[in-house]
């Protein structure tokens, strides 16, 4: 049985809340192990709509929590700047909304210490000239679109660089405890299919929507009830800001741009499972619908994909699962239990709730809460500290990419041409990390998240990658298929119009030119 | 404009059965929105592939596979068809040297190194067709993005078949922007640059009976580009279609289209298929429109070949109501709910897969009780209900035997 080095603080789970803890903790001079059962930000955190919170949806209905995204939104531009596009953001009165919301977001906002700032309709809508014309009062916000696997990755080369160890696809299979204590877990190293042991001095449970699973394994109770929400990416930016319905927090009451593509969510339903949450026609309908009343057209503009994410949700009180129908009425804020005190297990800590543009604010109690238990005196310096590559405080521009590939197009050819992804990406991507997936790769680089969704560039990214080394024969085939299915996963619930098409003609691709599916074993 | 037959589709199936139409001395114009299928098909004639089983005697699995499925083109077309159609085609695109036949399918290597069956091959990729104790090697060019050799050639060796495959990759000189399909085809119309290409492979022959490259030898002037490479290699050379575009298949188009402008028909690309006029069961004329105008074709006869819903023939909005655009006409195999559309895996039978126009033997489009709606109005190939060709490797075929039979009830009628 391996055992990996032992370490001070092990924590579970590789989202926002996970990466911004060992960001934190190795700052603070931690020894950190980070582990989860997949590639980062596999869960809640890479399957939301990348808003930036202003604060804003809280205005009304919670000014707690507008007052601390409105602060946390300030800290994450002042930090990670090279994830973020300053798209800013409007809330506006629609005909189907209440016309007295708009008064109370002011007034709430003012509360919460939220900047905002009524603008003339016109303007907003010369801004942006797809918003629906008879909306009747527009206030402009600071909302933003951040990239999560951008901001993940930053927090862990940062943490990194301060000796933590990261350990994607490490799953915690058990987690030992000696007389009452939490002393360390065992793992699954999915990849090379070992068992591994790690000893820990504390344990943090970052596991989003998973903290209960994982919880259970110490022998703890924790009500967490995952909430369900689908999004739908368009192929286009139908806008360019960050569009929210002024009313009460609602169904696809909201747009963001992300990239090369704008997506509309969410829906809150409470399930049992994480792991089981697809999207149904019926939701992807009502975020049609919803996105129609924003952008008149909408629903007959191109759909991308449909995907859903499971957001975490812990009732102050603690209410049983399966009682609350409407997650929406749950708190937002995070919550950090202290399982010695709840529980009676030592050095079992759980985080949970929240949202990922607090994440900072919650890795900052975790880990006080961490350095409590482990009695170290450590003060948190992440609101401070840049990332990596956000050092010079400049935010993402969509051209700034374009500009750079244009410059190299000569010695560097496209393998993904919708993303803009080059030869020379996908190879430096593929040697940082090995054992990687085609998927994992998709999520650093973007490959086959354009219009196309695979149909060409999966054949050249399998392909080069074979030649490079990086997969043998048989993994090359497997990687391939695994990727078409994957990106079929988020395509079979948009299959109309010219999204059809593309299907059809990637099918003929896939199936009529490559026959993927009769490939030797 | 008038005419006596309007074809609406610039695809397979449209410019066979404009070609037979033509060549028997009717009046045919081609309308089409884009240039068709053709440059994105390997060209091969694949007649039935799976069924769902790999299938190595087309012939011989027809006539079961007809019987499972009532609805499929070839069981309206009827077998006996099959034959002739096939025949016609060989003839028709004689110059491309197809050869092969009903009776055995040729498994060819895919630009991945799987084996894939198809009936009848052009004589560039004859030389690809697999077997056992074949040595063969895989090459291409360093950089270009859209074939890996040494990944053909390993799944290829790996192939329960024993195919002793290798592979080259030659350095050839020219930045990444040359090494576009479009680009490398015309430099290889160099003496020069062949020359180059088979110095370099040479080194690498031993022991090897052909050689396979990425479907790249050129859209005219193909066979003596090819001809030329086999003189100077010693070796027969065979093309592996890749991803789009293919040049196979534009030398497929170019010869259709040849074919018919010699035999006096007209194509007109650019041109969209919009609404109709009719006088009971006689379709009398089609408005179509192009950029900032509109035509109006009136005809005696009138066949659809849009290419079903890849190619815009079958339109589907966001509540999965699909319509036949131009004629609107009937369509079957529908999902009910937009739930039922689709299946969790990529790799099975989508529920949808098999949605299109119904005809009759005569591939006269058919009302739900069976009954021609129009009388001189027919539809063909991808736009047909009943077939999954993609999966079954039967698109050529299906849009060959429907075109021909088309035609033929279309000149049946003149008479």
């Amino acid at each position: 049985m391996t055992e990996l080095p032992e370490t001070q603080l092990l924590v579970i789970g590789g989202g926002s809340t996970g990466a911004g803890v060992a960001w934190d903790a190795a700052r603070r001079g931690l020894h950190v192990t980070l582990v989860d059962r997949g590639d980062l930000a596999t869960g809640t955190t890479g399957r939301f709509h990348g808003l930036l919170h202003s604060g804003g949806r809280y205005a009304v209905k919670d000014p707690g929590s507008a007052r601390e995204c409105a602060g946390e939104n300030v800290i994450l531009r002042r930090i990670a700047a090279g994830c973020i596009e300053d798209t800013g953001g409007l809330f506006v009165t629609t005909p189907a909304d209440d016309p007295g919301y708009a008064d109370r977001f002011l007034a709430g906002a003012a509360v919460a210490g939220m900047p905002v700032e009524e603008i003339p309709v016109a303007e907003a809508l010369r801004r942006e000239p797809l918003l629906n014309p008879r909306i009747s009062r527009a206030i402009a916000v600071q909302d933003g679109s951040i990239d999560c696997w951008k901001t993940v990755w930053a927090c862990v080369r940062g943490a990194r660089a301060y000796g933590a160890q990261i350990l994607p696809y490490h799953e915690v299979l058990s987690i030992r405890l000696e007389q009452g204590a939490v002393v360390g877990a065992s793992l699954r190293d999915n990849v090379a299919g070992a068992v591994v042991e790690i000893r820990a001095q504390c344990i943090l449970n970052a596991a989003g929507p998973w903290t209960g699973r994982i919880a259970k394994m110490a022998g703890c109770a924790l009500g967490v009830i995952p909430g369900k929400g689908v999004m739908v990416a368009m192929n286009h930016r139908l806008v360019n800001t960050v569009i929210n319905r002024c009313n009460m927090p609602g169904d696809g009451d909201i747009i963001v741009p992300a990239h090369t593509v704008c997506v509309i969510g969410t829906t809150d339903v409470p399930v049992d499972d994480p792991d089981q949450i697809a999207p149904t026609a019926a939701e992807v309908a009502k975020m049609m619908a919803a996105g129609e009343v924003l952008v008149p057209g909408f629903s007959r503009a191109r759909a991308l994909r449909a995907w859903a994410g499971a957001r975490p949700l812990i009732p102050k009180g603690a209410a049983p699962a399966g009682e609350v129908r409407d997650t929406r009425e749950v708190t937002r804020s995070h919550s950090v239990v202290k399982h010695a005190g709840v529980d009676g297990v030592e050095h079992f800590i759980t985080i949970t709730g929240g949202k990922f543009t607090t994440f900072r604010l919650m890795a900052e109690d975790a880990v006080d809460a961490v350095c409590a238990d482990l009695k170290v005196s450590a003060r948190c310096s992440t609101a401070e500290a840049p990332l990596p590559d956000s050092e010079d405080q400049r935010f993402f521009s969509l051209g700034s990419h374009q500009k750079e590939m244009e410059e190299h197009v000569g010695d560097d050819p496209l393998i993904c041409e919708c993303e803009l992804v080059t030869r020379g990406a996908l190879r430096s991507a593929a040697s940082g990390r090995p054992g990687q997936q085609l998927d994992d790769l998709r999520r650093s680089l973007r490959l086959g998240m354009g219009p196309c969704q695979g149909g060409f560039c999966s054949f050249r990214a399998a392909g080069l990658l074979h030649h490079e080394g990086y997969y043998d024969r048989s993994q090359t085939n497997d990687a391939l298929a695994a990727f078409v299915e994957e990106r079929w996963r988020g395509q079979r619930m948009v299959l109309w119009g010219q999204q059809l098409r593309q299907y059809r003609l990637d099918s003929w691709i896939f199936q009529g030119i490559l026959d993927l599916e009769h490939l030797p074993a | 404009m008038k005419t006596e037959v309007l074809m609406i589709g610039a695809g397979t199936s449209g410019l066979c059965a404009a070609v037979r139409l033509a060549e028997a001395g009717v009046k045919v114009i081609v309308i089409a929105t884009g240039a068709g299928s053709l440059g994105l098909a390997p060209a091969t004639l694949d007649i039935l592939g799976y069924a769902p089983e790999l299938v190595l005697d087309p012939m011989g699995a027809l006539p079961a596979f007809v019987s499972e499925h009532p609805e499929h083109p070839y069981a309206l077309v009827g077998l006996e068809r099959l034959r002739s159609a096939v025949a016609w085609f060989q003839a028709t695109a004689a110059e491309l040297g197809y050869q092969g036949g009903l009776e055995r399918n040729r498994l060819l290597s895919t630009a991945l190194g799987g084996l894939r069956p198809s009936a009848l091959l052009p004589d560039s990729m004859t030389a690809g067709a697999m077997a056992s104790g074949r040595r063969v090697l895989i090459a291409s060019i360093r950089g270009f993005r859209d074939f890996y050799p040494q990944l053909v050639a390993e799944n290829l060796a790996s192939s329960e078949m024993g195919v002793d495959a290798s592979w080259v990759e030659l350095d050839w000189s020219g930045d990444a922007t040359d090494l576009v399909p479009t680009r490398l085809w015309r430099q290889l119309r160099e003496p020069a640059v062949r020359h180059q290409l088979a110095s370099m492979l040479r080194p690498s022959m031993d022991g090897v009976e052909a050689v396979g490259l990425p479907a790249i030898l050129g859209r005219t002037e193909s066979q003596a580009v090819r001809h030329d490479l086999e003189e100077q290699l010693g070796r027969p050379v065979f093309e592996i279609p890749t991803l789009p575009p293919s040049l196979p298949g534009l030398r497929l188009f170019d010869l259709l289209r040849g074919a018919l402008r010699r035999a006096g028909g007209r194509l007109i690309l650019g041109s969209t298929a919009a609404e109709f006029r009719a006088d009971g069961r006689r379709v009398l004329a089609v408005r179509a429109s192009e950029e900032n105008r509109h035509d109006e074709y009136e005809a005696g006869a009138f066949v659809l070949a849009t290419g079903g819903m890849g190619a815009g023939g079958i339109e589907v909005d966001a509540s999965r109501q699909a319509r036949e655009p131009v004629f609107d006409l009937p369509l079957s195999g529908v999902p009910g709910e937009a739930e039922d559309w689709v299946d969790t895996e990529y790799f099975r039978e989508q529920p949808f897969d098999r949605a299109g126009v119904r005809v009759d033997g005569s591939m006269r489009p058919v009302d739900a009780a069976g009954e021609a709606i129009f009388d001189n109005l027919f539809v063909v190939g991808a736009e047909l209900a009943g077939a999954e060709p993609w999966r079954e490797k039967s698109g050529e075929g299906i849009s060959l035997v429907t075109a021909l039979r088309a035609a033929e009830a279309i000149l049946e009628e003149g008479r």
